[in-house]
């Protein structure tokens, strides 16, 4: 399999999209939805290509296009860097002023105020709600369609199986989710919308609330994995620390290191 | 809905066991059948049912068993498909006498009967009589609408019993399916089915032929999918074949089941379709009642199960991708990728989709030979299509043409031409994805196949034609499709999402009036982009109704951002309405037919619109006999 | 549909009518899961929230994936419907010969949106994308009977009486 990107050579293997190969030869391509890992949803559309296959040249996703035979990519021609402009000038009109877009806007010389502004407050890129089904507990997800599409919790309601992980805050690129522990809880405010609340864990040390109280139940059916045990302490990582420190200072006959080997094990245990 | 009359019990039929057998239970239903029979021919599609053609029906069926006829044959009244000639419903056909009756009401049974079943006479003013005609035409085979018409796909519908399969086999249903299952391999049915180049009519035109090829040539599980979900607004010609003829569709289906190895067939009926759906699931209970379809069909062995699921609503789910998706119980946004599910399609499997059309024509293929079907049409587009004629054209209804028949056949002499003395302007194909093909000034002569219709900037589509005359706003046509379109959008990727909406907001605002230099262009710069950057069919597509207007009507579009007029009498802001004074005879329909009593006048003088008071309706404009009132 | 759904009252649940659709109708599968939303809406004219949780339980399909396929397409409703409803055909050939006025007509008269219920529960207004009738242009459709080549006066005929009732 030969694979030619911006006119030279570049090593990839059967099956793996573009933009991985891009990747690993230092190649830019923008992208606002996708995150290695998940799988590739190709909704924004800016990592749009041009791909030349049996002398067939088309526009194609590289986030989800797999590479299977020989193949001529072109990465940055006047037409795509004019769809990527137009992208940028759409998505603003939805999320004026976020830092990633006037970057990319930069770039791609985009006039972020092309278009009157409806300020949504997201680009939808569905981000969240896919790392919520992978690695949450589906509390977020797309709902209607078409201009009215829209991230929302079941009804709108505010959710309470949510587990607090906070991977919807992390993987946001217009910030628009933001994680608040306040008054012994946990929230996930959407878009400025409270879209989820769950309790947290007072540590039985200290009195502070640490962690959120959570059923890991789906988690670990998700991850396969039903060997392991639920993940439970009542302490907050820094009382269990103070506690460890003291242990070993009460341990203080032992040779210094089997004495923490021995609290390793113990930590393993959990 | 109407309740459905119910379908014949067939549980005393023995199952046909053998390919034999059913030929033989076919000989035995046309020997049951008397040859001088009189049939009356009741359509009870959409269209006609919405006009009460299930009243008409009993109140023939009455109307003949209160007649008491003395005769040794008694007439049979059969409840039928659409006889596609829509705009003239509720209507039968007597046969074989040749009778065409049209525009009736329940009340006119007992005269049909009285007259013309029992006294032998025509009664002419249930005749169809062509716009501008003297003499009403007596023969229904000599009415242009039906005799300028191909029918291959459409030749049952309209004649058999859809709710009754043995009518169906009298005229030859599943004796396709059991020709392939006796005297073909799977490769040959595939080989007929390239030799006949049909393509797909669901809008792509992708050769049938390739598509089971390549499908059968995938290892695991094969399923057969049927696209139903006629999404195009103004397109009705799957609603008819699968409510007039269900069959044809499952017994193309169990074609393609056989070539490509498959045992599961699934029919996505869009649910605005109830009708549909009911002969489909009769049709299909019926067939394996006697062993037609299901588990060892004819005894030879060969399994095959159809289910029907029904859609809730999206336009979307006509993609191949997003339906199977709909299929599997979930939300129907196309799948972003880039495998072609004849390799990986519903669960994850080799699927083979093609529409109702596509497969309701692979029977005939099948008996007659692939070579037979090819000589019709075209070289690039064999034959024959099914078109849905609505719009501004006198004939509405259903028709079916060799490919490559020119626009002006379609209009003039199958469609009768424009109403109202009016101008032809335009005809869109392909609906929400297609464009509109100006006319007179150029391509009334155009051949409609798939190669030339994507020529001109249009596409085939499934096969809606709407016919648009001088009083048709290219641009309001545009931004209905637009909005269509922002509406029915999965809203997943941002070109089809954001740029439609940004030209919806465009051509909202030419509309009304608020156009801006610039906007043209920033319409075609957007339509280039949303149609190249789209996840999607439906995308990649959207912008064709604004690309060939604009490419085709430009100067309309200036007239409306420039001189801030609509010629065309559309747009409210761009238009008031004035009588010609030395034209008008002071009749006073006008006057009488305001609702806003903006118009003044004395009798038998030139009238007056109050044009602070004119609401815009139209309603003098398309009452006026005389072409008094002007768009200014 | 981001913002919260408040319901005027709910129904009361049959479970049992529940486990008919669910479970004896199509089987408990995930994949009919659009074909038991359609049975539940005709049963309640709407897919209440009770409903729809137990048929996450029952067919182990995430609530949010179950709202997701409710706010998709487009026949679905999350609110209840009225004891009417009126679909008017906004196709191409119902357009060309009017019907956008008539939406317009209906709407500024009953005071609602479509896709809206009048407050008293009496006519839910709706658009339908074709009807596959296009000869009988423009259609109106109230409570699943046809009615062909609608004008204003007669949408006004069909829910005069209805709003006296």
């Amino acid at each position: 399999m030969k694979i030619i990107m911006d006119g030279k050579e570049v090593a990839a293997e059967y099956g793996q999209t573009i933009i991985e190969v891009a990747r690993k030869n230092g190649i830019y391509i923008p992208t606002l939805c996708h995150v290695p890992g998940l799988e590739p949803a190709a909704m924004c559309r800016i990592c749009t290509v041009e791909l030349t296959e049996h002398r067939r040249t088309r526009l194609v996703t590289s986030c989800n296009y797999p590479l299977r035979q020989d193949a001529e990519i072109q990465t940055d021609t006047p037409r795509l860097r004019g769809g990527r402009k137009l992208i940028i000038e759409l998505l603003a009109t939805r999320c004026p002023d976020r830092q990633v877009l006037k970057e990319l806007g930069e770039r791609y010389g985009a006039d972020l105020h092309r278009f009157p502004a409806d300020d949504k407050d997201c680009i939808m890129c569905g981000l969240c709600a896919r790392v919520c089904e992978r690695v949450g507990a589906n509390v977020l997800t797309l709902s209607g369609r078409g201009v009215e599409i829209t991230v929302s919790t079941f009804m709108g309601r505010v959710a309470t199986h949510c587990i607090g992980c906070g991977a919807c805050a992390i993987i946001c690129p217009v910030n628009a989710i933001r994680i608040e522990d306040h008054d012994g809880y946990r929230s996930v405010i959407l878009k400025g919308k409270e879209a989820s609340r769950i309790p947290l864990r007072s540590c039985t040390s200290c009195g502070r609330p640490f962690g959120p109280v959570i059923d890991l139940a789906p988690v670990l059916e998700r991850a396969g994995e039903p060997g392991v045990p639920a993940f439970h302490t009542s302490v907050c990582p820094s009382c269990s620390r103070r506690n460890h420190a003291k242990r070993i200072l009460e341990r203080h006959f032992e040779p210094y290191d089997t004495a923490i080997q021995a609290f390793v094990d113990e930590g393993r245990r959990f | 809905m109407t309740s459905i009359s119910p379908a014949p019990d067939l549980s005393w039929t023995r199952k046909l066991s053998r390919p034999e057998d059913l030929a033989a239970y076919r000989n035995q239903l046309i020997a049951e059948q008397h040859p001088d029979a009189t049939r009356i021919l009741v359509c009870c599609g959409t269209g006609c049912k919405a006009l009460g053609a299930l009243h008409l029906l009993a109140a023939m069926k009455q109307a003949v068993a209160d007649a008491n006829l003395d005769v040794k044959v008694a007439p049979l009244v059969k409840r039928t498909g659409c006889h596609s000639f829509c705009s003239r419903g509720p209507m039968l056909a007597i046969q074989p006498q040749d009778i065409f009756y049209q525009k009736l009401k329940p009340s006119d049974a007992a005269e049909i009967v009285q007259e013309t079943i029992i006294g032998g006479k025509l009664i002419p003013r249930f005749l169809y009589k062509p716009p501008g005609a003297k003499q009403p035409i007596e023969k229904r085979s000599e009415i242009p609408f039906f005799a300028a018409q191909t029918r291959v796909v459409l030749e049952r519908v309209g004649q058999i019993d859809p709710f009754d399969i043995r009518d169906a086999i009298a005229w030859g249903a599943y004796s396709g399916l059991a020709k392939v299952l006796t005297e073909m391999q799977p490769k040959e049915v595939i080989e007929e089915m390239k030799i006949s180049k049909l393509r797909g009519r669901g809008g792509a035109g992708f050769p049938a032929g390739l598509k089971w090829e390549s499908c059968a040539r995938q290892p695991g599980r094969h399923y057969v999918i049927c696209n139903g979900d006629e999404g195009d607004p103004g397109a009705f010609m799957d609603a008819s074949l699968m409510e007039g003829d269900p069959h044809a569709v499952l017994e193309g289906m169990a074609i393609a089941a056989y070539a490509i190895g498959s045992d599961r067939g699934f029919l996505y009926v869009r649910m605005e379709y109830p009708l549909a759906v009911q002969t489909l699931s009769n049709a299909i209970r019926q067939a394996e009642d006697l062993g037609l379809l299901g588990q060892n069909i004819l005894g030879t062995g060969f399994n095959f199960k159809v289910s029907v699921s029904t859609g809730a609503g999206a336009f979307v789910c006509g993609e191949s991708s997003a339906l199977m998706s709909s299929l599997e119980g979930k939300v129907g946004r196309p799948r972003p990728k880039y495998i072609r599910s004849t390799e990986k399609g519903f669960r994850d499997s080799p699927s083979n989709l093609n529409n109702v059309e596509t497969y309701a024509n692979v029977p005939k293929i099948i008996l007659n030979g692939g070579a037979w079907y090819a000589s019709m049409g075209t070289e690039r587009s064999s034959g024959t299509k099914v078109f849905s004629l609505t719009g501004n054209v006198n004939n509405v209804g259903l028709i079916e043409v060799p490919m490559g028949t020119s626009l002006r056949h379609i209009v003039y002499d199958i469609g009768g031409g424009i109403p109202n003395r009016k101008e032809l302007k335009a005809v869109q194909t392909g609906g929400p994805s297609g464009g509109c093909i100006p006319i007179p000034k150029k391509f009334l002569d155009i051949n409609v196949g798939f190669g030339k219709l994507a020529e001109i900037g249009s596409i085939m589509g499934s096969g809606g034609m709407i016919v648009m005359d001088e009083n048709t706003c290219m641009v309001e046509v545009s931004r209905y499709f637009i909005h269509f379109l922002v509406e029915e959008s999965c809203g997943q990727c941002t070109p089809c999402r954001e740029g439609l909406t940004q030209m919806e907001d465009i051509l909202t605002r030419i509309t009304r009036g608020e156009g801006r230099d610039g906007d043209i262009e920033l319409l075609e710069e957007i339509g280039n982009f949303t149609n190249s950057f789209s996840l999607c069919g439906l995308g990649t597509s959207a912008a064709n109704p604004v690309l060939s207007t604009i490419r085709y009507f430009r100067e309309e579009y200036e007239e409306h951002i420039r001189d801030r007029k609509c010629k065309a009498g559309v747009c409210k802001a761009l238009y008031h309405l004035e009588i010609l004074p030395d034209v008008c005879t002071g009749c006073g329909v006008c006057k009488k037919r305001c609702p806003a009593k903006a118009v003044t006048g004395e009798k038998k003088e030139p009238h007056l619109i109050h044009q602070e008071l004119c609401i815009k309706c139209m309603e003098c404009y398309r009452n006026c006999k005389f072409d008094a009132i002007a768009i200014r | 549909m981001s913002e919260s759904v408040t319901c005027c009252e709910q129904p009361e649940i049959d479970f049992v009518v529940l486990d008919r659709i669910i479970q004896e109708e199509y089987g408990g599968r995930r994949e009919a899961m659009i074909m038991m939303m359609q049975a539940i809406q005709r049963q309640y004219r709407y897919l209440p929230e009770e409903a729809l949780i137990y048929l996450s339980l029952s067919i182990g399909v995430p609530l949010t994936k179950i709202y997701e396929v409710a706010t998709f397409y487009a026949s679905f409703s999350l609110i209840p419907k009225g004891k009417h409803i009126l679909h008017v055909c906004t196709g191409t050939a119902c357009h060309l010969r009017g019907s956008g006025g008539m939406v317009q007509h209906v709407a500024q008269k009953l005071g609602i949106e479509p896709g809206q219920t009048t407050p008293d529960m009496k006519i839910t207004l709706e658009t339908v994308n074709c009807l596959g009738a296009c000869a009988m242009a423009p259609i109106v459709v109230l409570d699943e009977t046809y009615h062909p080549q609608s004008t204003v006066g007669l949408i006004n005929e069909l829910i005069d009486p209805i709003l006296a009732e």
